[in-house]
């Protein structure tokens, strides 16, 4: 395999998402109200894969970011009045800023203490939001942007090009091998000279950066933050649980498992939505202990063509 | 003279939550420190236990001191199907757990919470419920202390005792610590390592769901199908506290947390001290990565 | 984890495929049961034929955090729809017409709220709109009706910042938030001057807005204020600290609250802190039956605010005291219509609102005689009538400012209505005894 020539992988990535685009645009706001939320999705599960995926550490608490973002463009633009793309903006750098110092004090920590480290951060988060009305009153903001439904779609859909392109990059360069090397055995890494340190919180910033971006753009498609909702582990949960059914550390698992998981959520609500949760849980039960590399890795096995096209 | 008033009743009633926090952690406790495994699905199973203390309240009308033995029954199976799916592949023929295997753990356990507590809506649907029970209040002066509470305390701290006793002064239990220590010893000792993990981790479900009985003492009609998405955290943090393996470190753990919630509050807002209580975590992680007992 | 490429074990295969039975059997089973026993299900209740429909679009919480308030909601909105169908229907330019109702699950979360409105709006052809259940997603829900120009009713937002922000197509049925307990500090005014007051409130936006509001009220009308604080929505296991801190302060009073489970839980200690506040007044948690049911004699005369409730006492006649017109159902109708549906329960006050929304949407197409937004909407804003929840008036931003929240008070295990006058069922009894 040939690491400098892009492989099938990211041509195929690409052009499903032209299909987004298109879509959006031919297909009106029926299909790009269904389809931003898709890729709100998609864009979470991206930001998360840089820390699970490529660490190897479980994150259950990426929400947190998330919920920066949602504040930040929430405050700008209700008090503010700016424009929401400031907003997003300024989510994702206030998602480094805090997953750099955040990092810097819980990646020190190894395997389930991070994972327990990323819970109590949320839950305090929640309780320190509250201590702020300009947050507010009860942590909620409600704001009335006379939407133009595209911006945020192609906000967001330029996020996760950006995403696509950068998993695939990291995936395949240095950077990549050492990620890899850490994932397998920590001491392993420091010994062939990569410093595991330094590549964690890099990869830990990545996922702050777009996770507050997609925070961002999310408070801008529902028009608001309510604190509840806002730092909701359900989002967490949602986030890792494509990745692992999708294929943790892959450049197209996040996308599939973002597909799998939300668009039958949408389409079902109604008929089933209490048993679609439940399913949720038991693929990832399954995907973790049978099939380590999800839907991708399934797929890589089964057939031998496609376990040199897939990434 | 207010002030210490306040301060009295603020201690005497943290120390009764901390003790129900004790005990609910300490099934985690003893899985973490012995398999060496965290169940992400821990709240999930201390839902699971209130819930059966409050189905054994309305049909057979017992309390729910008098549910725990019963949950504790039901534990020990369920931990042990737990134990069979979920732990053995990736434990048997192992030394030590790899990170790798420990992001197994991690991952499917997670799937596990989602799925009981998802099933759990649909079985008990999202109104909360409660177990009415109140045997009274005792008076010492200005303190008012409820029963109930007194007699949860009681029978957390004896709990914690009785598995402290179990792993010290029985054959069982000197397995069980020889495997936290080395799996190969276990065999030295002439016992199966699977056995002796199963044994502890149907033990460590037992004590939570006996623990998520006690707690509906202190959550009237707090009951419901997402009640684990904070008990869990709550139970982690007072396993960091205490230190995994250490029985006793679930009390010291469990006290921590509920005095310094009570005392935090009388002098700042409860937000703040709800957020002090999760953030201790991090500087005890960086300080004693043993827990703060020695 | 990079797995090495290798083929699935037999084993393993089996493993999948036992799993993905299970899958369907849970799944199948769940559906099956949810169908069955947990949805409510909606009154069949037969279109008269020959008429044309009024589609009114809207989306409600049938699972999720909100499950429970949402089909209450819901059963109320079929219980008014189907009066409306059975009585004559809607009558415009001298055609009759069904309303029809076309609703979807929002699952409570936001993110469903957008995607569910445009495929309402876009797709369906809705003609008028509710508001979801809650503050929060009325807020998302809210920027759609006014980009789609269609008029919107909110029945389940009670925060006062949703009329904040310029909506031209958006009304509010019920008291917002900032009025909860103005009943209360009103008859605290009248016949406690001296009392001091403790605020102790859930850190939630709707629990937030009504506290606040009250305290400042409370203040403004001449009353002392010793205490105010709010508790971690979280953390309710234990409120001793904030109950003896009250105390403490110097507190006659106690009002606040959130949910139902703090509201119990904070009648619970207060016992067991010992202090015997001489008025209580909780949010959500007095009007539910479980509390007295509960709590026992400690719930005996706690006071708490309501939207409405089944044993409040609008009706045509007091309408004509009132000077105004009487739109839709009495109370007892409209509980016999709700009682129609299979596990509906009873009403409550999230039915009512819901219901009222209905029926004022419905009055208003009367009044403008058109379908057409502008001409709805002009009707709504000039619109002065009353209905069994209440009086219906806007102000000019589209809240709520006619409808009164009722105080009620549990007395001897009944719960009665003890303000304001027009529909009193009994008076306050002050002070508060304890259990």
């Amino acid at each position: 395999m040939n690491i400098q020539k892009p492989g099938l992988t990211l041509y195929g990535l690409f052009i499903v998402m032209a299909f987004l685009a298109a879509a959006a645009l031919l297909f009106g706001v029926a299909v790009s109200s269904i389809l931003v939320f898709l890729l709100i999705y998609a864009a979470l599960a991206y930001s998360i894969n840089f820390i699970t995926g490529m660490i190897g550490y479980v994150d259950f608490g990426h929400v947190l970011f998330m919920a920066i973002g949602s504040y930040a463009l929430a405050t700008l633009v209700s008090y503010y009045g700016a424009n929401p793309l400031l907003g997003v903006g300024a989510g994702a750098v206030l998602g480094l800023v805090f997953a750099l110092g955040i990092g810097l004090v819980i990646l020190r920590f190894r395997g389930v203490y991070f994972a327990i480290a990323t819970v109590v951060l949320v839950l305090a988060a929640y309780n320190i939001v509250l201590q702020f009305p300009q947050l507010g009153t009860g942590g909620e903001i409600i704001f009335n942007l006379t939407l133009q439904p595209l911006t945020p779609y192609f906000t967001i859909w330029t996020i996760v090009l950006i995403e696509i392109a950068l998993t695939y990059y990291v995936n395949r360069s240095r950077i990549g091998f050492g990620i890899r090397a850490i994932k397998s055995e920590e001491d392993a890494a420091s010994s062939v000279g990569v410093s595991p340190q330094r590549l964690k919180l890099i990869g830990y910033m990545l996922g702050g950066l777009f996770g507050g971006a997609a925070g961002g753009v999310y408070s801008w498609s529902t028009s608001g933050v309510t604190a509840g909702p806002a730092f909701d582990f359900t989002f967490s949960l949602l986030m890792l649980a494509m990745i692992i059914i999708g294929g943790v550390g892959t450049s197209i698992g996040p996308l599939l498992g973002a597909v799998v998981v939300y668009i039958p959520s949408y389409f079902l609500l109604t008929s089933v939505a209490q048993a679609q949760p439940l399913i949720i849980g038991l693929l990832v039960i399954i995907m973790a202990l049978f099939l380590p590399d999800g839907i991708v890795g399934l797929l890589r096995r089964s057939n031998e063509r496609l376990r040199l096209v897939l990434e | 003279m207010v002030a210490v008033e306040l301060i009295v009743r603020d201690l005497a009633f943290g120390l009764m939550l901390g003790c129900v926090f004790s005990v609910v952690a300490h099934g985690l406790n003893i899985i973490w420190g012995v398999v060496k495994v965290v169940n992400i699905a821990h709240g999930e199973f201390i839902m699971l236990g209130a819930y059966g203390a409050y189905f054994l309240n309305l049909f057979a009308g017992i309390t729910p001191l008098e549910s725990a033995p019963v949950n504790a029954v039901i534990g020990l199976l369920v931990g042990y199907a737990f134990y069979y799916a979920f732990l053995h592949r990736e434990l048997r023929n192992k030394q030590t757990i790899t990170l790798q295997s420990e992001m197994v753990t991690l991952a499917a356990t997670f799937g596990l919470s989602l799925f009981i507590s998802n099933l759990a809506i649909i079985l008990f649907t999202g109104n909360p419920v409660g177990v009415n029970y109140n045997p009274g209040t005792l008076q010492f002066g200005y303190l008012h202390v409820p029963l109930a509470a007194l007699y949860v305390a009681i029978v957390s701290i004896l709990i914690i005792a009785g598995t402290w006793l179990f792993l010290e002064k029985t054959f069982i239990g000197s397995t069980i610590r020889a495997y936290s220590q080395d799996v190969t010893a276990t065999e030295l000792v002439g016992a199966n390592p699977a056995t002796v993990a199963s044994l502890a981790t149907a033990l460590g479900f037992a004590v939570t769901m006996a623990g998520g009985a006690l707690l509906t003492v202190w959550v009237p009609v707090g009951i419901n199908p997402l009640m684990g998405a904070l008990y869990a955290p709550i139970s982690f943090v007072i396993v960091v506290l205490g230190g995994p393996g250490k029985m006793w470190g679930s009390l010291v753990g469990g006290l921590t947390l509920g005095v310094l919630i009570d005392l935090v509050q009388a002098f700042a807002t409860a937000q703040i001290a709800y957020a002090a209580a999760f953030l201790i975590l991090i500087p005890v992680l960086v300080f004693r990565p043993g827990g703060i007992l020695k | 984890m990079q797995a090495k490429p290798r083929r699935l074990a037999k084993r393993t295969t089996a493993i999948i495929v036992i799993a993905i039975v299970a899958i369907v059997i849970v799944s199948g089973g769940g559906t099956y049961y949810y169908i069955n026993y947990v949805a409510p299900r909606p009154i069949s209740c037969t279109l008269p034929s020959g008429r044309d429909a009024i589609k009114v679009g809207f989306t409600i919480s049938l699972t999720g955090t909100y499950n429970v308030e949402g089909s209450k909601s819901l059963a109320g909105i079929e219980a008014a729809a189907c009066w409306i169908n059975s009585n004559g229907g809607v009558t415009v330019n001298g055609k009759t017409y069904n309303i029809v109702l076309d609703y979807h699950d929002d699952a409570s979360s936001s993110s469903n709220i957008s995607p569910l409105y445009t495929s309402i709006i876009t797709q369906d052809h809705a003609q008028f709109l509710l508001a979801p259940y809650s503050s929060g997603l009325t807020g998302t829900a809210a920027p759609l009706a006014e980009q789609n120009n269609l008029v919107m009713l909110s029945h389940g937002g009670s925060s006062d910042s949703i009329w904040t922000k310029g909506y031209k197509n958006v009304f509010g049925v019920l008291s917002p938030a900032s009025t909860y307990f103005n009943n209360a500090i009103n008859w605290l005014k009248a016949n406690h001057l001296g009392d001091k007051l403790a605020f102790l409130h859930s850190d939630d936006s709707f629990s937030t807005t009504a506290s606040v509001a009250a305290s400042r009220y409370a203040v403004q009308q001449g009353l002392t204020v010793v205490y105010n604080y709010s508790y971690p929505s979280m953390g309710t296991q234990d409120l001793s600290t904030q109950l003896t801190a009250a105390q403490v302060a110097g507190a006659d009073d106690l009002l606040g609250g959130g949910h139902y489970a703090d509201g119990l839980k904070i009648v619970q200690q207060l016992s067991s802190v010992g202090w015997t506040p001489k008025f209580i007044s909780l949010l959500v948690a007095v009007t539910e039956p479980q509390f007295q049911q509960q709590l026992g004699g400690a719930a005996n005369l706690v006071t708490g605010p309501s939207q409405w409730e089944t044993t409040v006492t609008y009706s045509p006649a007091s309408a004509q005291t009132a000077g105004i017109p009487w739109y839709g159902p009495t109370e007892s109708q409209f509980v016999d219509y709700y009682s129609k549906q299979a596990n509906a329960g009873s009403p409550t006050y999230h039915s009512g609102e819901a219901g009222a929304a209905i029926l004022v949407l419905v009055n208003a197409i009367h009044n403008a005689n058109s379908l057409d937004t502008t001409a709805v909407r002009q009707a709504i804003s000039g619109m002065h009538i009353m209905t069994f929840f209440g009086q219906f008036q806007v102000d000019a931003t589209g809240k709520q400012s006619a409808h009164s929240m009722v105080l009620v008070q549990w007395q001897n295990g009944e719960l009665a209505v003890v303000a304001p006058a027009i529909v009193t069922s009994g008076t306050v009894k002050y002070p508060y005894t304890g259990s």
